[in-house]
């Protein structure tokens, strides 16, 4: 407690823009949907939020806004406890929502949704934000694509100019090129001071853009860790296909792990650098090479632990 | 904060043209048939039994007070109107929060008793659309009938329905707060108030349950009363807005603390 009066005090600026969990635990009857969850957001970092779906990301986020109530333990979002249904409503003006799914006003347009947010809580930056994500304005809702939703959602949850923004899946439904926008989007509105926590199913997604990363699972938090590690950690999934058979005590090296032989194939996670992976290859005879980024269940399997997956496979 | 007061009532307007149009046309037929009605109002007395005519609450049959006092208010008004705004009430939040609307509105800087407030506040659009396109056809009916109708009694008997509007619209709110599906919440708000309708006309049968009745918004609006005897049975109309008041604060003390 004392140092974290110490922080508020010598940080007073930056340590408003932030998010604290202390033991956040939801339970639906026998259900725990969120687990003692804590950790902290920092002020001007993006903070991935990163889970396999129904892992509980939505409850965390649904908590933080006080849509839902804790069973146990609490969080603050911009130094307002979530409790504290009159402060959290004060701060929500401080605040951007994406939600995962986009309940928007359906017979309204764009822009008359767009309006509607406005009264309740300003729309200075609307313009600005309508030059990179551009739904079609005077279009009503429903007719709307999910892009064209999902952008309208994210000029809404922007446009305020709000210290902290909080991102359900916000690229889902997203084309590739909008996706890429929307990252570099992100990044400047970090280096601009924002704050944003983002949460994502995604582990490319996350390792792209977050500056740190949560992971959770089943309700729990199973690791906090900054992307980098994150990226040692993760590897690749690599699959080499041989010409023959090889003895696999002579082909393994120290960066692989998992290392499983079906005969002429080989399957292992690469956590060494590239170049060297290909320099060791190519001494043998390859007809086929696969490398590609591991699925958010294999970093679970391979570093977190996982008693259900681990025969599934 | 008025921008949900706005946005809501926006979202009205559809439904309160199409319930007011379908309302004049009703009445207007009412109109129409009232100078046979009239002729045979002493048959019509005889010939309907009398839990009919109580049911009805009619009286002076003969007469355009008592016509529309005991055939168009109770019928457009006590039930038909009673209804409506006991439907959309139970839509207002049931229907937000199951289509994520809420999840929307509630991350603005807006507490969740404002947003039923404002919500509810916003039935100002089909009272006052009703109230004015049901008085301007009585008044254009009598005068096409060549019968003329006190301006006073009828202004009351618009003004003193708004309370029993606003419980019928209080009982929504609650059932909308309350249950998580909007069929459910609407089908059941609907339900009530059609039932306490029939229990203030049946009570009056049997002496024995006759207190039963009192327990019903509509023993508090009596249109014939008014109409016929010019009484205004101003307390009545109080207890009936203390009644939605209670409801209202029921409302809003659950939604404010409930899971969305």
């Amino acid at each position: 407690m004392r140092t974290q009066i110490e922080d508020v005090e010598t940080e007073s600026d930056h340590d408003e823009a932030t998010i604290r969990l202390d033991s956040l635990t939801k339970r639906y009857g026998d259900v725990t949907a969120n687990d003692g969850i804590s950790f902290d957001v920092e002020a001007g970092e993006i903070f991935g939020y990163l889970g396999p779906n129904g892992a509980g990301k939505t409850t965390t986020i649904r908590l933080l806004l006080g849509l839902i109530k804790p069973t146990s333990g609490t969080a603050e979002v911009l130094g307002e406890d979530i409790r504290d249904r009159r402060a959290l409503t004060e701060a929500k003006a401080n605040v951007g929502y994406l939600p995962d799914t986009l309940g928007f006003e359906e017979r309204l347009t764009g822009r008359q949704a767009l309006d509607y947010f406005a009264r309740m809580r300003g729309d200075e930056r609307r313009d600005e934000l309508l030059e990179l994500f551009r739904p079609p304005l005077d279009k009503s809702i429903e007719t709307y694509s999910h892009g064209n939703k999902r952008m309208l959602g994210i000029v809404q949850a922007f446009m305020h100019d709000p210290d902290l923004v909080i991102l359900d899946e916000p690229t889902s439904g997203l084309d590739p090129l909008k996706q890429d926008r929307m990252h570099l989007f992100l990044e400047e509105e970090r280096d601009a001071g924002k704050t944003i926590f983002f949460s994502s199913h995604v582990l490319s997604e996350v390792q792209r853009v977050c500056d740190r990363v949560g992971i959770i699972r089943e309700g729990e938090l199973v690791a906090l860790e900054d992307i980098d590690d994150l990226l040692k950690r993760g590897g690749k999934q690599v699959r080499v296909h041989l010409a023959e058979p090889v003895d696999e005590q002579r082909f393994t090296t120290e960066e692989m792990i998992d290392v499983e032989v079906v005969d002429r194939t080989v399957r292992f996670t690469y956590t060494g650098e590239p170049a060297a992976l290909l320099e060791h290859l190519v001494q043998y005879e390859l007809e086929d090479v696969e490398i590609g980024d591991p699925q958010l269940d294999e970093i679970f399997k391979h570093y977190y632990g996982d008693d259900g997956l681990v025969g599934g496979e | 904060m008025t921008a949900i007061l706005r946005n809501e009532s926006g979202k009205h307007l559809r439904s309160t043209l199409t319930l007011t149009g379908l309302l004049v046309l009703l009445s207007a037929f009412f109109l129409v048939v009232f100078p046979s009605i009239q002729e045979e109002a002493e048959l019509f007395e005889e010939v309907y039994p009398e839990y009919i005519l109580q049911l009805l609450g009619i009286e002076e049959l003969h007469t355009i007070e008592g016509f529309v006092g005991g055939y168009i208010f109770p019928f457009i008004w006590i039930l038909l109107a009673g209804i409506y705004f006991a439907y959309i009430s139970a839509g207002m939040i049931s229907d937000d929060i199951r289509t994520r609307r809420m999840d929307l509105v509630l991350a603005n800087p807006v507490s969740r008793e404002s947003v039923v407030l404002q919500k509810v506040g916003a039935l100002w659009l089909p009272l006052v659309v009703l109230n004015l396109a049901l008085l301007a056809v009585l008044l254009t009916g009598a005068h096409l009938l060549g019968e003329s109708i006190d301006l006073v009694p009828l202004a009351m008997v618009h003004l003193l329905g708004v309370p029993y509007l606003l419980v019928c619209a209080g009982i929504g709110i609650v059932f909308s707060v309350v249950l998580d599906r909007v069929e459910t919440a609407q089908a059941s708000a609907l339900g009530l108030v059609f039932i306490l309708w029939l229990v203030d006309g049946l009570s009056h049968m049997n002496p024995d349950f006759e207190w039963v009745g009192d327990l019903t918004p509509s023993r508090y609006y009596d249109p014939t009363a008014i109409l016929v005897h010019e009484e205004y049975a101003l307390l009545d109309a109080g207890i009936l807005l203390a009644v939605f008041l209670l409801l209202l604060g029921m409302a809003v003390f659950i939604f404010a603390r409930r899971d969305i």
